[in-house]
């Protein structure tokens, strides 16, 4: 049994602020949603499953082993049965519920799950198959647990441009186009002024009018007036 | 296809600085003492990230100890000295240090050259990698099945550079392959494994992406195979090359990687010099890049 401070990455001695804090940064980083397509989500699954538990545990301990409120209400913030809903089950593919077994993309879905990956792709490439939304986003599927990004993002954008209103495209699109606007999973440093790297993507606003300020005085210095209110 | 992996020095802890040196060090010296000295001069410091990477997992005690090298003997410097658990990385890194050089020489020996210049830089990497060929046996034997790996996925490289592959994605699979099995063989945990695995992937994306970039001028000239070539727009009718349009496609893949390494990234069971990765991952590899996209000069591998 895993000692539950050590799971949290926090001191017994910490207060509870800090083992919710510890907590809630820890969730953010298994948080099911950024870890969908991923071929390492049953681990990140799992990974969140000990936490929830090393959160109850610490908390029930906190109040003398009585159950019950345990912060952020019943069972921790991300409990059981929500992060089992996040799991390929619950979202189900376009197809209707209860169908099972002779249905292509169920087929595709638990190759993909067991590591058959290039079986799954043979299945998605026979001629006979509908080339819907499912379609899409399971090659984008295959394409991602390859390590295909480029590919995989052209495939669920493909699947949530032909059915926008699935969840489960539109979750795996957003977490790709978070990445792609250069988001990375538990940066220390996150924000658009993180330290650290020259910024790529040329000038911000804020540089643009540091610049027009410089450029101002400049101007002035020289008896001229770029901005006539600064 | 060294030298990219490095850390963002501005933030740095000096006693992070000297672990990033101490391992260099452990890593050169293991060199030395097991493949011959001469090789010690062609150590890059992205062996050190993966000696790195392999001691922050492991339990055993890490000291860094003062002592003198060949390099500057007027001083002595940090060097990394493993009881109880940490020398297996070192040894480890050493040997992918080998094989990966190896590797790099015959790829560049298989480079179209042109002009005396190029013809003479290819006689001396014939000389060079005739001469590693003992060491390389010795590597290879020690580490069977990634030599097997890295065989195959130079064989694979060369054959779709040959068929002229436009899809970045398949062109980075033989690099990205090789990077994901170098980081696996750290850990015998197998999810830890996988977790290394995926992170090895990303990582040899992000290097052979920033490669690619760094590269495109002298690939057009010379006649090289580069994917971010094949892409329409980017060789410009008059000749020369389109590097705005070539650099955009190169950042959303370089943005792509670095989210999924990430997200792999947190889900690994880090015991020490968590810091350390943390700059590379989030700072080090995105500041390495910038100046890649900047069209800057980069630093010399084998320095930090």
């Amino acid at each position: 049994m895993n000692d539950p401070y050590k799971v949290l990455g926090i001191s017994p001695s910490a207060t509870d602020d800090e083992v919710r804090e510890a907590y809630r940064k820890l969730s953010m980083e298994l948080h099911p949603d950024l870890h969908q397509a991923s071929p390492l989500a049953d681990i990140a699954e799992e990974k969140m499953k000990d936490l929830n538990n090393a959160f109850d545990e610490v908390m029930n301990l906190r109040r003398g082993g009585v159950s019950g409120d345990t912060g952020y209400g019943g069972g921790g913030s991300f409990s059981q049965s929500q992060s089992q809903s996040y799991g390929g089950q619950s979202y189900g593919s376009s197809q209707s519920a209860g169908d099972e077994g002779d249905n292509p993309y169920m087929q595709v879905r638990r190759m993909i799950r067991s590591g058959q990956v290039t079986a799954a792709d043979s299945v998605l490439e026979r001629p006979n198959l509908d080339r819907n939304g499912e379609w899409h986003f399971l090659k984008g599927s295959i394409c991602y647990g390859r390590g295909w990004l480029n590919e995989a993002y052209g495939y669920f954008s493909k699947a949530v441009e032909m059915e926008p209103s699935n969840m489960e495209y539109n979750a795996t699109l957003n977490q790709m186009n978070r990445a792609r606007s250069g988001q990375m999973n538990g940066n220390p440093n996150p924000g658009p002024y993180r330290q650290g790297g020259a910024p790529m993507m040329g000038c911000s606003f804020c540089d643009m009018c540091q610049g027009m300020i410089c450029a101002d005085c400049c101007c002035e210095c020289m008896g001229g007036d770029l901005i006539p209110c600064c | 296809m060294f030298g990219y992996i490095r850390p963002f020095k501005p933030q740095l802890k000096f006693c992070e600085y000297d672990v990033y040196q101490g391992v260099y060090c452990g890593l050169c010296k293991e060199l030395g003492q097991v493949y011959g000295q001469s090789l010690r001069f062609t150590l890059s410091y992205d062996f050190a990230f993966l000696g790195i990477l392999g001691l922050s997992l492991e339990p055993g005690h890490v000291e860094l100890l003062k002592e003198r090298c060949v390099a500057h003997p007027w001083k002595k410097t940090p060097c990394i000295s493993c009881k109880g658990g940490g020398a297996p990385a070192i040894s480890y890194a050493a040997s992918s240090a080998v094989l990966s050089l190896w590797h790099k020489l015959s790829d560049d020996k298989n480079d179209r050259v042109k002009g005396v210049k190029g013809r003479l830089l290819n006689s001396g990497l014939v000389i060079a990698s005739g001469f590693l060929g003992g060491t390389y046996k010795k590597a290879a034997a020690g580490n069977p099945e990634l030599a097997e790996v890295m065989e195959g996925a130079m064989e694979n490289q060369r054959r779709l550079e040959k068929s002229g592959e436009p899809s970045i994605d398949a062109a980075s699979e033989p690099t990205a392959l090789i990077t994901a099995k170098l980081a696996e063989g750290l850990s015998s945990d197998s999810k830890t494994k996988r977790i290394l695995y995926r992170m090895g992937q990303m990582l040899g994306r992000y290097i052979y992406i920033t490669d690619a970039l760094d590269d495109i001028c002298k690939d057009e000239e010379s006649g090289s195979y580069n994917p971010l070539l094949l892409i329409e727009g980017v060789r410009k009718p008059e000749g020369g090359v389109d590097r705005t349009l070539a650099r955009e496609t190169a950042l959303s893949f370089f943005r792509f990687t670095m989210g999924e390494l990430a997200s792999a990234y947190v889900l690994l069971p880090v015991k020490r010099y968590k810091s350390i990765l943390d700059n590379v991952i989030y700072q080090g590899l995105e500041h390495t890049f910038a100046l890649v996209y900047q069209g800057k000069e980069l630093p010399d591998e084998r320095s930090l």
